[in-house]
């Protein structure tokens, strides 16, 4: 009860503060009234009376204090005032507020983006119910390591075990795809997964219902549940949309649901999933070849998950997938024979689904990216804040008198420090006010282009605290020592400001070590953009083996439109025959999806020679007749495709040089077979070989070095063309253009995927090292920038305080440029320091860079790290840029020292 | 005037409660009332008054209201609460048994 009335009382006197400080002036005037009055009584004159009143009083200001510390709210009046008095001398000084601000936002914001993307990726919560009974199966790589479960037959036997899995769900990993909505193309990201998804997860849908066991069943109508962020992003949360049917690649799916709000996907690394579609309509939706889309066994990597039953436990269900990995090796032996990317061996692994982020293979490399890219990040802030921290320390020289006036008029340096301190922290929560409002912009930025997937990036309370967390360790850390440091004055020798300034001789002071630091963190910045400078220049320097200029291609997709293949095909060689009329054409052809679009496939080569045994990795492109011609790929033997190759003559391949040397031992292999490791019936002549054409699109960089490559034509392979792409004598802009005119003479309907010319494509898919380069280039040069303001702030705050003795120096005949040099001198001795120790740091972090990825560039899932080369013309480059910049902001201060005339400078205070 | 004392530290607030619990006053009628019941033999210092005011209300053992002054100015007046009662009688025990034992440890050495 006491303490509810404390509680009251020094809220009260919080709430009321104005209407009890009045009143406390009213008491105390009352009081030295009655005082005067009484002594008056006394025979002493009125004005006598009152003087004596007050001096038996006593300070008036001091009692008040006393009363309102007796009420206890004495720190929070100071915490007021301090404020007040803080942002009153920040708008005063806008300047340099504005300056700091925008140095911590810019640092703030970058550090709160980066971390809110890391955030989406590895730190939300599953929103699955009673996540501890959740157990996720895999099958094993060849080295026993979990890895996926390859076919829905697994799964299904999996599912069996119903002993131990009280429920089982299998997903796909996600696939992309492309939709028809408001008559344009969207890109969509697919996962196919089972009836029992949703009741595994513990999730419902937000509206409408998730498929059932029936419309999983082979040969059903296609039903659909949009992602829940798609629905709102790209149908305006129309609850209309069950019922409706949309295209995907082609057919038709009836939507019956939309997703749980807070679930995005089975991998949940901040790409949403646009769409879930019943398993079995995997082969549908994502085969180009009407006769696997018919073949019964679906071969998908699967992400599995169960639910255990009561009073299993993950060691039992481990035990019974032992067993289940013995009989699946004797009763499906080929699919342990598999080799290539999904080569699997008998084992199971069952894990805890709350021990795995996003794959048990993969959460250590993802870890680490995301933690060195937050050490990039983080560097920048280090920049930042030695950066303010210097501001502030010049700041606090500069306002040594006015601290001296204040301890001399009886202040504390403890409520000096304090105020000093909040200032330094009101600065550090403006920076982390503006980062956010930076970090949310710059989301929206990049939430607005259109991706290929859904990305989902929200600040959430982690990210916030995140910001103001950052934010305050800013301001604590980076103003402590300045505000400590700038109380520590001489008061006599700084209130008269007479005679010399003791120069300050010793080397290790924290100004001369922001320095130091701030220097060698921009190196290092710059150190790690020219990694990826070289990256992106190792790539550009591929050789294209095949023509660039004058080529053009334009993608549509007919399914889209309702027309039947045969009609398809019909429309293709009218349009294919309308361009190659178009004045200037040399050639054209046609092929399905984009030229040298390439994919990966265990091939079994006939009679090997070669060393690698009969099954080995090739690349596959696709051609059709026209292909080589148009791309001027040359022919070295045999022929290229033409008219003669139809769906009902024998199989046939075209082979690149390097195939032919390392899978058939000898340049000319023309009349050699090869098959498809999987499928026993795809043997396939060798009728030609081309030149390598040296790079091809791996990973959405048509610049990927790829293997030894073979091209099979649309005409036999049962995908259906989507591209036509020709070759004109003039501009291939201009031809884009024609060739887009000549789709809508033909059928106005028609979506347009692509239009695009070669030059474009091999441009754009640079986006991604490009936007790395850029990202870090830019991280660099702000390093750099924010180096040379601290070096400029404090060597010309170095300089005005010497300026007396400059100005002595002067008037004794001393020439300028002497004066230049001595300042000079001293601020390129520390710029040696930071350049040298950030050059250091740089070939440290390329060694380990170049330690951890082994030989050459490989791949850690699916990222594959670069190992770069130590360039030392670079590095060169980049110490004397830094150390030129850093000159030059110490050399416009001192110069204006030494112009100044000697008089001026000796009156200078 | 030299032979007034200074109020003890920690007596004070025994008195101004004492003094007030026989009617509201404000402060200086306290700081008066204290120096005449006394005969003068103790002085209140404005400087420790108010505080030891403000900081009785703010802990509940007295309030305080506006009201007139002799004078016929507004002035607050401080009086005894509930808990302040209670407050009062156990201090003056306190005091009691104190200065009782004072005077024993003064009167036999």
């Amino acid at each position: 009860m006491r303490f509810l009335h404390i509680l009251r009382s020094r809220v009260r006197s919080i709430v009321f503060r104005d209407g009890r400080e009045s009143d406390l002036s009213e008491e105390l005037q009352l009081h030295l009234e009655r005082e005067t009055e009484r002594l008056q009584a006394t025979g002493l004159p009125r004005e006598e009376a009152r003087l004596q009143a007050l001096r038996l009083f006593g300070g008036v200001e001091q009692i008040k204090e006393a009363a309102r510390d007796a009420r206890g709210t004495a720190p929070w009046d100071a915490l007021v005032r301090d404020t007040r008095q803080g942002l009153r001398r920040l708008v005063r000084d806008w300047r340099f507020t504005s300056a700091a601000v925008l140095i911590l936002g810019l640092a703030i914001g970058a550090n709160t983006a980066i971390f809110s993307v890391v955030n989406a990726v590895l730190f939300r919560d599953q929103p699955f119910a009673d996540p501890d009974r959740l157990v996720n199966i895999y099958q094993n790589d060849r080295s026993g390591k979990p890895m996926i479960v390859i076919s829905y037959a697994a799964y299904k036997e999996m599912a069996e075990y119903t002993d131990v899995f009280a429920a089982t769900m299998a997903a796909s990993i996600p696939n992309p795809s492309r939709y028809l909505h408001d008559g344009a193309i969207r890109n969509a990201v697919v996962e196919f997964a089972t009836a029992t998804y949703v009741d595994v997860l513990g999730l419902r849908p937000s509206l409408g219902r998730w498929f059932d066991e029936t419309e999983e069943r082979p040969g059903a109508p296609i039903v659909g549940v949009l992602g829940y962020q798609t629905w709102v992003r790209v149908f305006r949360a129309d609850r209309s949309i069950v019922g409706r049917v949309i295209r995907i690649e082609g057919a038709p799916v009836t939507i019956v649901g939309v997703g749980p709000a807070n679930h995005r996907g089975t991998i949940d690394v901040g790409l949403g999933t646009d769409l879930w579609l019943p398993i079995t309509a995997l082969p549908v939706i994502t085969s180009q070849n009407p006769a696997t889309r018919a073949a019964p066994a679906i071969y998908a990597p699967l992400f599995v998950k169960a639910r255990l039953r009561e009073g299993a436990t993950v060691a039992r269900a481990q035990a019974a997938m032992d067993i289940l990995g013995r009989r699946l090796e004797a009763e499906y032996p080929d699919d342990f024979r598999r080799a290539g990317e999904f080569a699997v061996s008998p084992g199971i692994t069952v894990l805890a689904s709350t021990d795995v982020r996003i794959h048990p293979q993969a959460d250590v490399p993802f870890m680490a990216i995301a933690s060195l890219v937050l050490v990039i990040v983080g560097l920048v802030l280090a920049i930042a804040c030695s950066n303010l921290a210097t501001l502030l320390l010049v700041r606090g020289a500069a306002r040594a008198k006015e601290v001296s006036v204040r301890l001399a008029m009886g202040a504390t340096r403890r409520q000096l420090v304090r105020h000093l301190l909040t200032e330094s922290l009101l600065l550090s929560l403006g920076g982390g006010v503006a980062g956010c409002i930076l970090a949310w912009w710059g989301m929206q930025a990049v939430q607005s282009i259109d991706l290929p997937f859904t990305v989902d990036l929200t600040l959430d309370y982690r990210v916030l605290v995140f910001a103001i967390v950052l934010s305050f360790v800013t301001g604590v850390t980076f103003g402590l020592a300045p505000a400590l440091k700038a109380t520590k004055v001489d008061l006599l020798q700084t209130l008269r400001d007479e005679g010399l300034q003791p120069v300050d001789h010793r080397r290790l002071t924290l100004k001369n070590a922001l320095i130091v630091v701030q220097v060698a963190v921009s190196v290092l910045l710059l150190g790690g953009t020219s990694i990826f400078v070289q990256l992106l220049e190792a790539t550009r320097t591929h050789r294209v083996g095949f023509a660039v200029n004058g080529v053009a291609m334009l993608e549509t997709d007919l399914r889209f439109a309702g027309y039947s293949e045969n009609a398809a095909r019909a429309v293709y060689d009218n349009l294919l025959r309308r361009i190659q009329a178009i004045p200037g054409v040399e050639s054209a052809g046609l092929l399905p999806g984009l030229p040298m679009e390439v994919n990966g496939v265990p091939i079994v080569v006939d009679r090997v020679t070669g060393e690698q045994g009969s099954e080995v990795e090739a690349a596959m492109l696709e051609a059709g007749p026209g292909f080589f011609d148009t791309l001027r790929i040359p022919l070295l033997y045999g022929r290229v495709f033409d008219a003669r190759d139809r769906a009902d003559t024998p199989r046939v391949a075209v082979i690149t040089d390097r195939m032919a040397r390392q899978y058939f031992g000898a340049l000319d292999a023309v009349g050699r077979r090869f098959r498809l490791q999987n499928d026993p019936n795809s043997w396939a002549e060798v009728i030609g070989v081309v030149r390598d054409p040296g790079t091809g699109d791996f990973d959405d960089d048509v610049l990927d070095p790829i293997a030894p490559a073979y091209y099979r034509t649309y005409t036999q392979s049962g995908a259906p063309p989507t591209t036509i792409v020709a070759r004109s004598s003039g501009d291939a802009a201009a031809l884009v253009a024609a060739m887009q005119r000549e789709l809508r003479a033909v059928d106005v309907t028609l979506p347009v995927l692509t239009a695009s010319t070669m030059a474009r494509r091999l441009e754009g898919s640079q986006v991604a090292p490009k936007a790395v380069a850029t990202f870090l280039g830019v991280l660099g040069g702000l390093g750099l920038v924010l180096a040379s303001i601290g070096l400029y702030a404090v060597v010309s705050f170095a300089v005005a305080r010497r300026s007396r003795e400059i100005g002595i120096r002067m008037a004794l005949g001393a020439r300028s440029q002497q004066v230049v040099w001595g300042i000079a001198r001293g601020v390129a001795g520390l710029i040696g320091v930071g350049t040298g120790v950030g050059l250091f740091l740089s070939i440290l972090a390329m060694l380990a860079l170049r330690a951890t990825s082994g030989s050459g560039d490989i791949g850690i899932g699916s990222v594959s790290v670069y190992r770069p080369d130590i360039d030392p013309v670079a590095l060169l480059a980049i110490a004397v840029v830094t150390a030129i910049v850093g000159v030059a902001a110490a050399f416009v201060p001192a110069r204006r020292a030494a112009g100044m005339h000697p008089l001026v400078a000796l009156r200078h205070e | 005037m030299s032979d007034q004392t200074d109020v003890l530290q920690g007596t004070l607030d025994l008195l101004v409660m004492r003094t007030i619990a026989l009617e509201p006053m404000h402060g200086w009628a306290i700081a008066q009332r204290i120096q005449q019941i006394s005969d003068d033999q103790l002085r209140v210092q404005q400087g420790s008054l108010y505080p030891a005011l403000h900081r009785l209300e703010h802990q509940g053992w007295i309030t305080a209201e506006w009201g007139a002054s002799e004078n016929n100015r507004r002035a607050r007046f401080y009086s005894l609460t509930k808990a302040g009662r209670k407050q009062l009688e156990t201090e003056v025990e306190k005091w009691e048994r104190l200065s009782a034992g004072v005077n024993l440890v003064l009167r036999r050495t």
